[in-house]
């Protein structure tokens, strides 16, 4: 098992492993169409380095030739001959079934959570200073307004959040509010559910749109008590340079 | 000779990218389940009539339920912070031509005020699940609301288009029965899958649809009826699909994909015996 074909085989596998299993650790998963791809690369530039260099196509794609026609088999290397002889053609009536079968899935939802707020909203400062009354408030408005969906302990579990979907947010995960600035709360408070743009799907969204209920000045002051209670600081603009 | 020992070499390279994809199809993520509970109703296609009128037909219990939880509606004034419904078993049939939408749910006690409600998105145009009401950045579309009231013994067609725009439609569609039972309220909608009405909901089977729910106890506590109006046990969107009929084509195609690889397989082993012997 030293021809070049081994070798190729052997480098296909090892770039496999690595594009599947050992990449997704530091990235996101790589679609198993890209996947594809870049093994056909990687197989395509074996076959022409070993065709160009010497050895020629008969070298490389022996072994091919003589584990198909059976020439000199038995054994193991037989039977994996019919094996792969029936597997074959049963695998393509599988993808074809697999292709063609309705699906019984609802449309995938890809809905971004976190699209840019208009314009008007960006970089505003939160007027009031964090003083221990206006979190008091804040937490007080909190409890009263927000609490019966994002949950007491700002960890999106409120007696209403089971018959939402998407689900009222976790404040406390660090991938919510921690990652936003106070302005783009300030936003999503004031505009609700319906201010989101069309990627974010607004008509399924229960958060209400806060505007037609509470003052500006209630407002920041909750934003103020949503941070303190679940244990996060905005992000600032000094992060963001 | 060349071009014989070419032609051998693109066939097996064929056979081999053929096995390098398969391995990686083999190997593509599943696709994703539902998180918690059921996302989507599926009216099952059955042949002969649907079970209109009754809510207890035994033909019912021999489709599984999708099942649905609901909230108190805080989400618009008036709200409610505590309701009686905490979750809906539905289940759905069709045959081509009518459908009929099954509701089960707990319900303590029986009263006239006690209603339910099947909303849908109508026509392209997406509408947000509470009555349509207006989007700032996308244009909405109507809602249609299929009501019943057990006071009313019959169900009510309407169409929203933001809050305080409900109303009955001129060409009333729908029909539904309720009965209550044990502590368990089972209530059955039921309309043609097609209607000549564009502002009702169109069911063409294959196709989802968004759906969602709303129920009211109307239970008499202090003199006045428990839940009413906008204080109701309420689902934001799911899906619903009429099963289309079964297409046997499919089964021809993989055949027919069967007999082309093993054909494939044979020419492929013929040519390269034949290019070894000369
Ligand atoms: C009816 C339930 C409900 C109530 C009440 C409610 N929300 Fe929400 N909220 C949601 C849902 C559902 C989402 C997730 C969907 C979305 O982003 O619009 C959400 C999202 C949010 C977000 C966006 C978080 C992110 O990571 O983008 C913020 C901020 C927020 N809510 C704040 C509040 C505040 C403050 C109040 C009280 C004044 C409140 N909500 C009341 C349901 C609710």
């Amino acid at each position: 098992m030293k021809g070049p074909l081994a070798k190729t085989a052997i480098l296909l596998v090892g770039m496999y492993v690595f594009l599947k299993f050992i990449l997704p650790l530091f990235t996101a998963p790589l679609p198993a169409s890209l996947i594809f791809l870049y093994l056909a690369l990687t197989f395509a530039s074996a076959m022409i380095f070993y065709t160009m260099s010497g050895g020629g196509l008969d070298e490389f794609m022996g072994p091919v030739g003589r584990f198909l026609t059976g020439s000199g088999q038995a054994g193991i290397a037989g039977t994996a001959r019919i094996l792969v002889f029936v597997l074959f053609p049963l695998l393509v009536g599988w993808q074809a079934y697999t292709r063609l079968a309705p699906s019984d899935m609802p449309p995938a939802e890809n809905r971004t959570i976190h699209p840019a707020p208009p314009g008007e909203f960006v970089g505003l400062a939160n007027p009031y200073p964090t003083t221990p009354e206006n979190i008091m408030m804040g937490k007080g408005l909190y409890a009263a307004f927000c609490s019966p969906c994002h949950g007491a302990n700002f960890d999106g579990k409120g007696p209403a959040a089971v018959g939402f979907n998407p689900p009222p947010a976790n404040f406390s995960d660090p991938g919510t509010i921690a990652q936003l600035q106070e302005s783009y709360l300030f936003w999503r408070i004031k505009k609700g559910g319906v201010g989101l743009p069309v990627e974010a799907m607004p008509w399924k969204s229960a958060m209400p749109r806060w505007e037609v209920e509470l003052p500006d000045e209630w407002i920041w002051k909750i934003i103020m008590g949503e941070y303190d209670g679940a244990g996060q600081s905005p992000r600032t603009w000094e992060e963001e340079e | 000779m060349g071009y014989k020992k070419i032609f051998n070499v693109a066939l097996g390279l064929t056979l081999m990218v053929t096995g390098v994809w398969a391995s990686c199809v083999l190997a593509s993520d599943p696709p994703p389940e539902g998180e918690t509970g059921s996302v989507a109703v599926r009216l099952v296609l059955t042949e002969g009539a649907v079970p209109a009128d009754d809510p207890n037909a035994a033909v019912w219990n021999t489709i599984a339920p999708a099942e649905f939880k609901l909230a108190p509606q805080v989400h618009w004034p008036d709200r409610i912070q505590e309701v009686t419904v905490k979750s809906v078993k539905v289940r759905g049939m069709h045959n081509g031509q009518d459908l009929a939408i099954l509701l089960e749910y707990a319900d303590p006690s029986e009263d006239a005020a006690d209603a339910a409600a099947v909303e849908f998105m109508v026509g392209d145009k997406m509408a947000h699940f509470a009555h349509g009401q207006e989007m700032l950045q996308v244009e909405g579309g109507d809602v249609n609301i299929w009501y019943w009231k057990k006071e009313h013994g019959k169900a009510t067609d309407m169409t929203a288009k933001g809050f305080k725009t409900l109303r009955p439609q001129e060409n009333q569609d729908v029909s539904a029965t309720g009965a209550w039972q044990d502590g368990t309220w089972r209530v059955v909608f039921s309309r043609p899958l097609q209607t000549a009405d564009e502002l009702d909901v169109q069911v063409t089977p294959g196709e989802w649809r968004n759906v969602a729910f709303a129920f009211w106890d109307g239970e008499i506590v202090d003199g006045a009826v428990k839940e009413k109006g906008s204080q109701k046990a309420v689902s934001s969107w799911w899906y619903l699909r009429a099963e289309p009929p079964p297409d046997n084509s499919i089964y021809g195609y993989v055949v027919l994909g069967i007999v082309l690889a093993a054909g494939f397989e044979f020419f492929l082993v013929r040519k390269i015996r034949r290019g070894n012997e000369s």
